[in-house]
């Protein structure tokens, strides 16, 4: 089964510009995957359309089943409710400890407080910030950081979880750790989608690959990276 | 998940601080006080007018002159108390007379040498109906010089002057209450500048728009509801002080309670007047923020 469908989907730029033109991709239930292009290549915008942040140009994009095009704002915001983001720069709100950021997926699905409190501690812990719960995210390090915005994006079990450039600026060694961390949400059956500049790392991996050269998916990549 | 959303414990989405907070409520509470004075102003002018027109409305006043005699004066007393629609008719004593025009014509002044009509006070039933012109034509029938004093001609002007007045003081109400909405979009326009990152945090990550939407509501809500009590309260002692300073403001509740502040705070209409601004500020904060939130939101995919 499909989770997420694009066909021939574009987006412009608010000048007209093509970001991305005529992509289309087809991510399965379950699967890992890369999406590697170098920095500009449109990975942003693409993971951005897939997580209903922008809304494409042209095209159809079905998302867990639904056709997006169609969808009201309730139903949107309940579809982004069931997909986990890493952001680049993991986007924590600084003011807030690190246990109050992971739980802000759950606090917006209006879980119980009890549920909350049990799941994200036991997910800090999985990342290896047990005791951290209480520290304000503006105080951590970055590694601690991203770490902080991957627990946030499994708390509410997602059933795809993307992730752009979760490393960072952490170096290999903060990105291989983080894969690992993936590759086991992975295994729980979520699909992901990793997006990277780093093509030289995504090869390591036995995951298949996208490609985004100046904003058109290459097939022949996605074909050679299977 | 959904079985989360169905949970009824909830706690608020985060928000950061609101700079906001410390503003809001003083600004409203200023918008309150005029709103308040203008509500209270609404009361006392409508009570003071209605006393004022009852008084002028259920009295006429007939003149009959001196040189009538006391046969004809009875004949007159007897048509008055026949006519329908008149409740008392009280013929007034030479010595009261008197002293009504004792202002004028002083003590010494002997009123037998003067030509002084004899007056009769009558009362009629508002709802009576009296049908005035026959009356007078009655009356002309018996003693040609005899006058009605029909005072309900002038308060049909004075109604105009009241609506207008009405109308200054509703209109203050209705630009405060409008001044409240205004204020507290401009509030959460920047508070939503401020707390741009968590909003859109939180628009990615799937919050509702109403549920964004409610966390700013509310806390307009408390504020306009501060700002509420503030003006309420400062109204209340604005109340207070002019009572207490000679009695400048009549409150309804005082008359024929010697002017005691008391009265006028005792009245339930100046609690409802002030409860029903406050509340209005914090409800119509609320709704302007709800809108302004929902607006903003809307710009977002």
């Amino acid at each position: 089964m499909a989770v997420v469908e694009l066909e021939h989907v574009g987006k412009r730029s608010a000048t007209g510009t093509p970001i991305i033109a005529d992509v289309s991709l087809t991510l399965e239930a379950g699967a890992f995957y890369f999406l590697t292009g170098a920095s500009g290549a449109g990975k942003t915008t693409l993971l951005q359309l897939i997580t209903l942040v922008e809304r494409p140009s042209g095209g159809r994009l079905r998302l867990l089943g639904a056709d997006t095009a169609t969808l009201d704002r309730d139903a949107r915001a309940a579809l982004r409710r069931r997909i986990g983001i890493v952001f680049q720069d993991a986007w924590l709100l600084d003011e807030l400890s690190a246990a109050d950021n992971v739980a802000l997926p759950l606090r917006i699905a209006g879980a119980p407080e009890h549920e909350i409190g049990d799941n994200v501690a036991e997910l800090l812990a999985w990342v290896g910030l047990a005791g951290r719960e209480n520290a304000r995210a503006g105080t951590l390090s970055g590694g601690e950081r991203q770490r902080v915005a991957i627990a946030r994006a499994v708390v509410g079990r997602p059933e795809l979880l993307i992730a752009d450039e979760p490393s960072g600026k952490g170096g290999e060694e903060i990105a291989l750790l983080l894969v690992r961390l993936f590759e086991r949400i992975n295994r729980l059956g979520t699909t992901v989608l990793i997006a990277t500049d780093d093509i030289g790392f995504a090869r390591q991996f036995e995951h298949r690959r996208f490609h985004l050269n100046e904003g058109r998916l290459l097939d022949a990549s996605a074909a050679s990276a299977q | 998940m959904t079985g989360y959303r169905l949970a009824f414990a909830r706690r608020a989405l985060p928000l950061g601080p609101d700079q906001s907070a410390r503003v809001l409520p003083w600004v409203l509470a200023l918008l309150v006080y005029v709103a308040g004075l203008g509500g209270i102003g609404l009361i006392v002018f409508g009570d003071s007018l209605r006393a004022a027109e009852d008084a002028l409305v259920t009295t006429l006043t007939l003149q009959v002159p001196a040189e009538a005699s006391t046969a004809r004066l009875e004949t007159v007393l007897a048509l008055l108390r026949q006519t329908h629609g008149i409740v008392s008719v009280h013929l007034l004593e030479p010595a009261q007379t008197a002293r009504l025009l004792e202002p004028w014509l002083g003590r010494s002044v002997s009123l037998d040498d003067l030509p002084v009509p004899r007056l009769i006070d009558l009362r009629i039933d508002p709802k009576g109906d009296t049908d005035i012109a026959a009356l007078r034509r009655q009356l002309a029938s018996v003693v040609p010089e005899a006058r009605l004093d029909d005072h309900r001609g002038w308060p049909q002007g004075a109604h105009a002057a009241a609506r207008r007045i009405r109308g200054i003081l509703a209109a203050g109400i209705t630009i405060a209450l409008l001044l409240v909405a205004l204020s507290a979009v401009f509030s959460v326009r920047a508070a939503l500048m401020v707390q741009r990152p968590a909003v859109e945090l939180l628009h990615v990550l799937g919050a509702a728009d109403t549920d964004v939407a409610r966390e700013f509501a509310i806390r307009s809500l408390r504020l306009g509801l501060l700002g509420g009590v503030i003006g309420a309260a400062a109204v209340l002692f604005t109340i207070l002080a002019l009572s207490g300073a000679g009695s400048i403001v009549q409150l309804p509740a005082q008359s024929g309670n010697s002017g005691a502040a008391a009265g006028g705070i005792t009245d339930w209409r100046v609690w409802g007047a002030l409860g029903g601004v406050a509340s209005a500020a914090g409800l119509i904060a609320m709704a302007s923020a709800w809108a302004a939130v929902k607006r903003r939101l809307a710009s977002m995919p």
